[in-house]
């Protein structure tokens, strides 16, 4: 058994599957904004970037890790719903550039100003979990404990969106503003407050995946630490069809375990030009998306 | 009756052509440098343009725009002679940007699309250019430039293609995908674009030896180079621009425009979707190849840090704040850009920030990340489209 | 009751609605009638907030619903079945009668068997997609999604379209015996005015905006010179 699981193809795999799962949380939240304001989030990488860089500045304060977190939290929260309500809102209904072009500028301006403030040299977070890679039999394994805590926060988030969506009265009401906004609204449904708590939400997701990302590499914390994820989890999202939330995570998976073997087998630089590859090919076999199921959206 | 205006004409053009030659000999000072090759250029052009059009009239739309585009190179290039040369070598990457802006101003306001990867469109033009020079040095300037245009059109064939089938956000974020990934591309085929560090020109840019008595603008060989990099920059900026006004304002422009507005109604007419796109982007990404391999050009070398994403979103700023679908936006950007280094130290002067800390080395981002978002957020036409608005205003209220 | 005076509604040049004035009696059918582009619509998305009027005022007895947002009228008791029912079809049945119901204060079981007793069809088929009922069972869906929310006001925007006449016979039956049974202000918009008059007690008739008719049901009916404006004869 050992063997198999310190070869190539299982490292390969459970490599692929730690960075896919990243993808797939961002993936997720771009089509949890996607499918509620109709809006391409830009900024998905960058607001979380932001809120993790204020939760962990009160490391300076000898605060721990968790506190840390709920704080990023907070942070995640405050931005998105600010965002939302500050720049977002003034985008319902205008020419699909629009909002393109704000969320770009956005990125930029969060990225630059975060720079400004704490400098682009990479800082360290403290993690909970030990990043030493597990032997097997004298042999190093795909797995150390802050991964499995990687792929089990993963899991938890995303069973809680799904929950949240499926189970839950909020979840029914996010949905329908979605799907139906007039429609929601005739019905006494909040929509303009649902919409905020969406990017909220879709921030958190984020924020997590932030916190995740920056104590795992260990390149740490820099403003530009989620730009390539970002990339890669709009090329899931688009892959997958930004309407189909399990489709952008297994795209996401999928390409996380694609990349790792292209790393490995062929070289990194080729990395991003295989997915991009891969999403043009995509795109014109299916161009809304390859899990996208062609149902009118209100009869 | 046919016969007699033809011969008119030939009459004219060589009369013209006649006056254009003896001009063209007698420049040897400053002034006269300047405005001899003015006037030489302008007449050439002009008898060019006489004998191209078969019904040919004063009013003719082409015709106006061909002597407002000669009219501004006149005043351009006779300007370039009074200027220093880091006022020249600002003007002249403005004006390579300005192309690159035109087409996306073009891509964007006329056919609706976005692209975020016109930073490594301009680097394919760049980068061709570089490529071409160093295994083929003795081929003139001009032939170059078609051969980096003609790269620049094909990489945007290429993309151009499954970008028709995309909805905006698709679109957006596959032209995102490339911008990112260029600098990767690069590094794959380092053989041939020179790694981390990119090629250099073999030879610098100088002009051609008939031309070499219009630019002794000073002794030193480098005021000369820029001076003439400055004027080849604004004259192939204004060639650009024609042909872009004349494309504005054409049958393929007009079913452009259709699209934009109404996808539907542009396929009632009988416009072709599909085609009609790939055009607009095969357009758009050959400007910014052009513009690329001017830079290179004037910068005499290329690098591949130089083409990344910031580079993109710079651009899509630039034509944001100066407006987008217009012409005039893209010259305004052009010279937004070309004097944004010197604002940015003016500005950090002035506010006594270290000019090596963080918040220095981040206010380019910060001031044209800003600029797009409120621009686009308060004044999505931008600065041309702002006027515009405030001519039509005036307009009405002094004759209604 | 829902109160409109000197409602006028325009969008940029065009005038939907002009000085348009009726008043919708409590426990009371009032049949909106008119052909295609008289208003009708406008006037029930003005009354709910979707459309802002540019003169005039609307109250529901004494509130005014002028400048008050949509889900906030909705949540003062107005319910609200739009053209097209807004029936959402990616959802089952029973949720899209759980959506209507979380507004009001209402036992969610209970609000779901009430619902289900007045439409069986609706208890038959609660655990499918919304998308692949009839259109009377579509119509039927919106109806209890709105009803279940225990309403004052019930607006209905051409709930016959699309349907068969045996259907719609039953449909009027039912919007009938609930405005009887309960003391629901019933505004009827419709494009089948046979049908509507039978159940109304009021009617008013719309021509391009204006009002040209607001009497009882059994006047306008007999009246042989309206007939032109509500079956679209008129240009």
């Amino acid at each position: 058994m050992d063997p198999f699981l310190t070869s190539r193809i299982v490292t390969d795999v459970l490599g692929g599957l730690t960075n896919g799962v990243t993808y797939g949380l961002v993936a997720l939240s771009l089509v949890l904004i996607w499918r509620s304001t109709g809006i391409l989030n830009f900024a998905q990488g960058a607001m979380p970037m932001f809120a993790t860089y204020l939760g962990f500045a009160l490391l300076s304060y000898h605060f721990g890790y968790w506190p840390c977190v709920v704080a990023c939290v907070i942070a995640a929260l405050l931005i998105g719903g600010l965002t939302e309500r500050l720049l977002v809102h003034r985008l319902y209904g205008k020419p699909e550039i629009n909002p393109i072009v704000v969320m770009v500028g956005f990125l930029i301006v969060l990225e630059a100003v975060a720079a400004a403030i704490w400098s682009s040299t990479p800082r360290s977070l403290p993690s909970p979990f030990s990043s030493i890679h597990w032997q097997l039999a004298g042999k190093p394994f795909a797995l150390s404990p802050f991964i499995v805590y990687e792929f089990a926060t993963a899991l938890v988030v995303m069973a809680a969106v799904a929950g949240l969506f499926r189970f839950t009265n909020l979840g029914l009401q996010l949905r329908a503003s979605a799907l139906a906004p007039e429609v929601s609204r005739l019905l006494g449904v909040r929509v303009g407050r649902l919409l905020t708590l969406g990017w909220m939400l879709s921030t958190v997701v984020g924020v997590i995946t932030t916190i995740l990302v920056s104590a795992n590499f260990f390149s740490g914390l820099t403003p530009t630490v989620m730009d390539g994820i970002f990339a890669y989890g709009f090329i899931a999202a688009a892959i997958g069809g930004l309407e189909s939330p399990v489709g952008a995570i297994v795209a996401g998976v999928l390409l996380g375990v694609v990349n790792q073997f292209v790393t490995d087998y062929v070289n990194q630089d080729s990395v991003i030009i295989i997915a991009l590859a891969i999403l043009v090919v995509s795109l014109m076999i299916r161009p809304s998306g390859v899990f996208t199921k062609s149902t009118q959206r209100r009869v | 009756m046919k016969l007699a205006a033809t011969s008119r004409r030939v009459a004219l053009a060589l009369g013209v052509g006649v006056v254009a030659t003896v001009s063209a000999l007698v420049g040897t000072s400053t002034l006269r440098d300047g405005v001899a090759l003015s006037l030489a250029f302008d007449l050439a052009f002009a008898c060019g343009t006489f004998l191209s059009l078969p019904g040919f009239k004063w009013s003719h739309p082409v015709v106006f725009r061909a002597a407002l585009t000669l009219l501004g190179l006149d005043v351009a290039i006779v300007t370039t002679r009074f200027l220093g040369s880091s006022t020249n070598f600002n003007l002249s990457t403005g004006a390579a940007m300005s192309i690159v802006l035109l087409g996306l101003s073009f891509l964007t306001g006329a056919s609706g699309q976005i692209s975020l990867g016109n930073g490594a469109f301009m680097g394919v033009g760049a980068f061709a250019m570089a490529i071409w020079a160093n295994h083929h040095a003795t081929t003139p300037i001009v032939l170059t430039l078609v051969i980096a245009v003609a790269c620049g059109a094909l990489v945007g064939l290429l993309l151009g293609l499954p970008a028709t089938r995309l909805r905006g956000p698709y679109l957006a974020g596959m032209t995102l995908a490339f911008a990112v990934s260029f600098t990767f591309i690069l590094s794959t085929f380092s053989s041939w674009t020179g790694g981390d560090s990119g090629l250099q020109l073999p030879t610098a840019a100088v002009a051609p030896r008939w031309l070499d008595g219009f630019f002794h603008a000073g002794t030193s060989p480098l005021i000369t180079t820029t001076l003439y990099l400055t004027d080849l920059s604004i004259v192939v900026a204004g060639v650009a621009f024609f042909f872009m006004a004349n494309l504005f304002a054409s049958r393929t422009g007009r079913s452009m425009r259709l699209i934009r507005d109404n996808d539907v109604a542009a396929e009632l007419v009988g416009v072709s979707l599909p085609r009609t796109r790939v055009v607009a982007f095969i357009v758009s990404s050959a400007y910014a190849a052009l513009g690329g391999a001017l830079l290179t050009l004037i910068d005499n070398s290329v690098s591949p840090q130089t083409y990344s994403f910031a580079l993109s979103v710079t651009i899509l700023s630039l034509i944001v704040i100066g407006g987008i679908g217009t012409i005039s936006g893209a010259v305004i950007g052009g010279i937004i850009y070309a004097f944004s280094t010197n604002v940015i130290s003016w500005i950090t002067t002035q506010t006594g920030l270290n000019p090596q800390g963080n918040v220095a080395s981040q206010l380019n981002g910060i001031i044209f990340g800003g600029l797009l978002i409120l621009t686009m957020l308060f004044a999505p036409f931008g600065i041309a489209g702002a006027a515009r608005l405030l001519w039509h205003r005036v307009r009405s209220r002094t004759s209604g | 009751m829902i109160t409109i005076e000197g409602l006028t509604v325009s969008f940029g040049a065009v005038q939907a609605l002009r000085n348009v004035s009726l008043v919708a009696e409590t426990g009371k059918i009032t049949a909106v009638l008119g052909a295609n582009g008289a208003g009708k619509t406008t006037l029930l998305r003005s009354i709910s907030g979707l459309k802002e009027p540019n003169t005039g005022t609307i109250h529901l007895d004494d509130q005014s619903l002028v400048h008050k947002r949509t889900e906030d009228i909705a949540r003062l008791g107005i319910g609200h079945v739009p053209e097209g029912r807004g029936v959402i079809g990616e959802f089952t049945v029973e949720e899209n009668l759980r959506l209507g119901a979380m507004m009001a204060k209402v036992n969610l079981s209970q609000g779901l068997d009430e619902q289900y007793a007045l439409f069986p069809v609706l208890g038959e088929r609660r655990k499918q997609h919304a998308a692949k009922l009839s259109g009377g069972e579509r119509q039927m869906l919106a109806m209890a999604r709105a009803l279940i929310a225990q309403p004052s006001v019930l607006l209905l925007d051409e709930p016959s379209l699309g349907l068969a006449p045996l259907v719609t016979q039953q449909l009027m039956h039912t919007i009938q015996s609930l405005c009887e049974s309960s003391d629901l202000t019933v505004i009827l918009v419709e494009q089948n005015a046979t049908s509507a008059l039978r159940i109304a007690h009021h009617a008013v008739v719309l021509h391009v905006g204006k009002v040209v008719a607001n009497d009882t049901a059994s006047a306008v009916s007999a009246d042989e010179n309206l007939r032109q404006y509500y079956l679209g004869l008129v240009e």
